[in-house]
């Protein structure tokens, strides 16, 4: 799931791969607006077939917490 | 159409009987499919059903004895929003849509600061109904736009509208009130905008852009804000538009390919999102990479609510998409100046509304004309220190140019506009984070498009409480904050001080 999500950021910010880290915050050490984190949600959508809830998301902060996330409504 | 509707009702009458059976809204919605599985299909209305949904819910409204109140509104957009506040404005009461993104306890204050009687919401906000039903205690009713509540003696809003048949008649003047909208204040205190019909009906109706009718708009703004209701909504009727309703900000792509729009209302966060798009495929031929992101059909953006740097407009024009920028605020219904395809200056924000003046007063830009509101709810000090003799003093710097052109050079507000529009108030984020005892100076301010929150420490708590990594802590106090914010209000820069600020003659922090 890392390695998907991974993939995915690197459509939306300009940063290394390695610089992608379990830890990393998609806004602050990442460069995500919030508009981007958004659209990067509903490509997760339609890539893992998944439904995602906008008010829950939210409240992602982390790669780490995305991978929970998402793994949990898997 | 090119005459003025002077009050909301005229305006959906008068649509109405022009556009009649045509679709006036489409929008996603799930049902079972044959093979037993939830499907997502696309379900339309009519300008007609419109018409007659909004009239029963007015008489639905007059039965509960709710005219001439206060009523609010939570909820992201849905053709149910839209009917219900027709229904309010047009029964002689006053809809005050609040943004589903404010906590509990943020909504309920601004639900008794509004003196609001009835609560429509949506079943992702059943929490706040709950709460509201002991902290508000001028609430009456509560309505549920969907069909599950967890609240007892809660109204469902289809079973309210099934019950009346469509008609209703109630003279609504154009000085009515019609709607208050919250937008963030200079101290704090976010402050109730208090528009008339006049304003809002005349601000969507008293210019043509020339729109085409069937005119295909995708509504992706939050639906609480003057400039999507304004626009999507009360001007996309007017001119005939057919108005799809994006369900999430998430689905903005898969829903352009969806309902394959002309138009689109967007805030410069988005389009500086969508440019980027738009050059990573730029190795490909531009019509392609235009139908491949927007679709062929696709042509206007309309840019409003935070600055746009200009060279997105030509970028954008490579593709054969014209960006029309805008310049408004809630007190002016909102908009106050647009560029139009045959009239506009680049630099500039567009030629003033024909319902509206301007002049320049000490640098500052002071806005006349129908458009303007009638005060802040019960602030009697804030109202005064914004209107004078009918100008609406807009806290931007800038001039008007000969031909009628608005330019704006910088803001005299201390209000952060961020880039999708949102006002932030510093002082209300300093109040919360400056609250613990740790942060003994904060100030808060715009850096690069995201909220920065400097701090000076109170050094000696620090070392008598033993405290040795002072910026974790101070991130912890952030995180905290944050984690009861909307998006917007977020703090995602920390920078620590080690010196005080520079404070002027009242001992304010300096903050320029």
């Amino acid at each position: 799931m890392l390695e998907k999500i991974t993939e995915i950021i690197l459509r939306y910010v300009e940063v290394n791969r390695e610089d992608i880290k379990p830890e990393s915050r998609f806004m602050e050490d990442l460069g995500f607006t919030s508009y981007d984190f958004m659209s990067m949600l509903g490509e997760i959508e339609d890539e893992l077939n998944v439904e995602v809830n906008q008010e829950e998301a939210a409240n992602i902060r982390t790669v780490q917490e995305a991978v929970d996330y998402l793994e949990r409504i898997s | 159409m090119n005459i003025v509707s002077s009050t909301i009702r005229d305006l959906l009458i008068v649509a109405e009987k022009e556009y009649n059976a045509q679709d006036a809204f489409r929008f996603k919605t799930k049902q079972v499919g044959a093979d037993g599985k939830a499907e997502t299909v696309i379900k339309s209305k009519s300008y007609t059903q419109l018409k007659n949904d909004s009239e029963c819910f007015s008489k639905s409204l007059a039965s509960l004895g709710e005219q001439e109140k206060h009523i609010a509104i939570i909820g992201s957009t849905s053709y149910a929003w839209v009917v219900a506040y027709f229904g309010i404005v047009n029964c002689g009461s006053v809809a005050v849509p609040l943004d589903a993104q404010l906590s509990a306890e943020e909504l309920c204050e601004l639900l008794n600061r509004a003196d609001v009687t009835t609560l429509i919401y949506d079943e992702n906000k059943s929490n706040v109904a709950d709460m509201a039903s002991s902290k508000c205690p001028q609430l009456k009713h509560f309505i549920c736009l969907s069909k599950n509540s967890v609240l007892e003696n809660t109204l469902y809003f289809e079973e309210l509208i099934k019950q009346q048949e469509p008609g209703f008649e109630c003279e609504i003047v154009p000085e009515k009130l019609a709607t208050i909208m919250f937008t963030s204040g200079t101290t704090g205190k976010s402050k109730g905008v208090m528009l008339t019909h006049r304003n809002m009906a005349e601000n969507a109706t008293c210019l043509d852009m020339k729109f085409e009718p069937k005119t295909v708009l995708l509504s992706v703004l939050p639906i609480h804000h003057a400039y999507c209701l304004s626009m999507d909504i009360l001007k996309g009727l007017y001119t005939g538009a057919i108005i799809c309703i994006n369900d999430s900000l998430m689905r903005v792509a898969q829903n352009i390919k969806l309902f394959k729009p002309n138009m689109i209302l967007m805030v410069p966060l988005m389009i500086e999102s969508m440019a980027k798009k738009l050059e990573d495929a730029a190795a490909l031929p531009a019509h392609i990479v235009k139908e491949n992101v927007f679709g062929s059909q696709f042509q206007t953006i309309c840019s409003g609510g935070a600055y746009l740097n200009p060279a997105y407009i030509d970028l954008f024009k490579k593709y054969d998409i014209n960006i029309l920028q805008g310049y408004g605020m809630t007190e002016c219904s909102p908009v106050i100046s647009t560029n139009l395809l045959w009239e506009n200056k680049t630099g500039s924000v567009g030629k003033i509304m024909p319902n509206c003046e301007a002049k320049t007063v000490d640098e500052e830009l002071w806005i006349k004309g129908s458009s303007v509101m009638q005060g802040y709810y019960k602030m009697p000090q804030e109202t005064a220190d914004t209107l004078e003799d009918g100008w609406l003093k807009t806290g931007d710097l800038g001039y008007v140019d000969e031909d009628g052109f608005i330019f704006l050079t910088g803001r005299k507000k201390n209000l952060i506009i961020t880039p999708n529009g949102e006002n932030v108030s510093p002082e209300e984020i300093e109040n919360k984070i400056g609250d613990n005892r740790l942060v003994q100076e904060i100030l808060v301010r715009d850096s690069e498009g995201v909220i920065e929150a400097e701090i000076y420490p109170d050094y000696e708590y620090a070392e008598k409480k033993g405290i040795t990594d002072i910026l974790a802590e101070l991130q912890k106090i952030i995180d905290e904050y944050n984690s009861n914010a909307p998006l917007y209000k977020r703090v995602f820069k920390l920078k620590l001080r080690e010196v005080e600020f520079e404070k002027n003659t009242t001992k304010k922090i300096k903050r320029f």
